[in-house]
């Protein structure tokens, strides 16, 4: 339980301080150290992926950068991806699962090491979808609000049906993937991305967190200590990220989980 | 009008978001709690089948204060916060009257209440 909590705790620590997400670390902590079923450990760990999501909200609140709109026209895809992967999921191979893992989490790793922030080549017009949908915002920027408009809805759309998809058999948020369409294909500020990504993600896995439930996967006396740690590691990570060196931590963390990843692999493999 | 309805939809939003990750905390550390006190044995118990029928097991199980109701309900509380916000969503839009946002809102609703339901085995 201890050992559990611990991993919940230090999930929430690295998820806010360096953006990567939870189900990376608790996904890993439960099938590798603790040897539960990856199914198991998948389903328990989307609750931690709520979690993630439902601590950090309070923060945007009222800021603008959540774009609540957009957030729901994409989570129609991502809670059918969702749905898919969970109703599958069951049906594809523990190897498979740690194959796909593994390259996720190598990617995150490259990811972590790449430019984000666009926000100096923000779309200058909606794009039509955009304007049907009356997706363009303002958020606030130093007590200003700063106005922005919306592009490349439908290959976004797209982007967030794979990112449900892999979120419902890996256990994860997705978030790597949901910021980077948003950052790049539809081009918003790198701040409305991360936070429409947080409302979006928690949505997601609720959607194949209820069938990993229901179908039997997801023992409390696990999942109740990841929630707690993952929310205790939250809030702490909030007050670290201003004294500790964040950009630093992430790249070492990035490595990490390049050694994690390479173990999954293995896995995958067979060896 | 719309200023006044986007300051109730935050203080709701902020309202829904405390509430359930107190409950949800509160109801995980009292169900820890009461195993380490009185060494239940809730690692063993995990739920399945409808939620409904999920639900009526914490409820049986809370009023003998086994500690097994205690961590299934913060980790339903957790589950349902999502869904709490997407209805209060869909009712601020009602009250907006923006049509096209609560059809999809209660699209996105109506997937994640199939995840719920599917999963019964």
């Amino acid at each position: 339980m201890l050992v559990v909590l611990a991993g919940g705790m230090f999930a929430g620590i690295i998820g806010s301080l360096t953006g990567l997400g939870g189900g990376l670390v608790i996904v890993p902590l439960l099938a590798l150290v603790l040897h539960l079923p990856l199914t198991q450990a998948v389903g328990v760990s989307l609750f931690g992926v709520i979690a993630t999501s439902t601590g950090a909200a309070p923060r945007f609140v009222g800021t603008g950068y959540s774009n609540v709109r957009l957030g729901l026209i994409l989570q129609v895809a991502a809670s059918s991806g969702a749905l898919l992967g969970a109703l599958i999921s069951h049906w594809v191979p523990s190897r498979a699962l740690f194959l796909v893992f593994g390259l996720v989490m190598l990617y995150s790793a490259v990811m972590s090491f790449l430019p984000t922030a666009h926000d100096s080549a923000g779309a200058t017009e909606d794009s039509p979808l955009a304007a049907r949908f009356r997706l363009a915002s303002r958020y606030k920027k130093e007590g200003e609000w700063v106005e922005y408009r919306v592009v490349g809805v439908a290959p976004a759309f797209g982007i967030m049906v794979g990112a449900g998809l892999l979120s419902a058999l890996l256990g994860i948020g997705s978030g790597v993937f949901k910021v980077l369409a948003m950052d790049r294909l539809m081009r918003l500020p790198f701040k409305v991305s991360t936070a429409t990504s947080n409302f979006m993600i928690g949505m997601t896995a609720a959607t194949s967190a209820g069938y990993y439930l229901s179908h039997g996967d997801v023992s409390p006396g696990v999942a109740g200590p990841v929630i707690v740690g993952v929310l205790a590691g939250a809030h702490i990570g909030g007050h670290w990220m201003t004294v500790l060196p964040v950009k630093t931590l992430r790249r070492v963390f990035a490595v990490v989980l390049s050694f994690v990843a390479l173990d999954m692999l293995l896995k995958g493999f067979g060896i | 009008m719309k200023a006044a309805l986007d300051q109730q939809r935050r203080f709701i939003t902020l309202w829904i978001l405390r509430l359930s990750i107190g409950l949800s905390v509160g109801c995980i550390l009292a169900g820890l709690g009461i195993f380490l006190a009185m060494g239940a044995d809730y690692l063993p118990h995990t739920p399945s089948g409808s939620i409904v029928q999920i639900l009526a097991y914490v409820w049986q199980e809370a009023v003998s204060l086994h500690a097994s109701a205690f961590l299934d309900a913060g980790v339903l509380v957790i589950l349902f916060t999502p869904l709490a916000r997407l209805v209060s969503g869909v009712v601020a839009n009602v009250r907006a009257r923006d049509w096209l946002y609560v059809s999809i809102g209660l699209g996105v609703i109506a997937l994640v209440l199939t995840g719920l339901f599917t999963g019964q085995s």
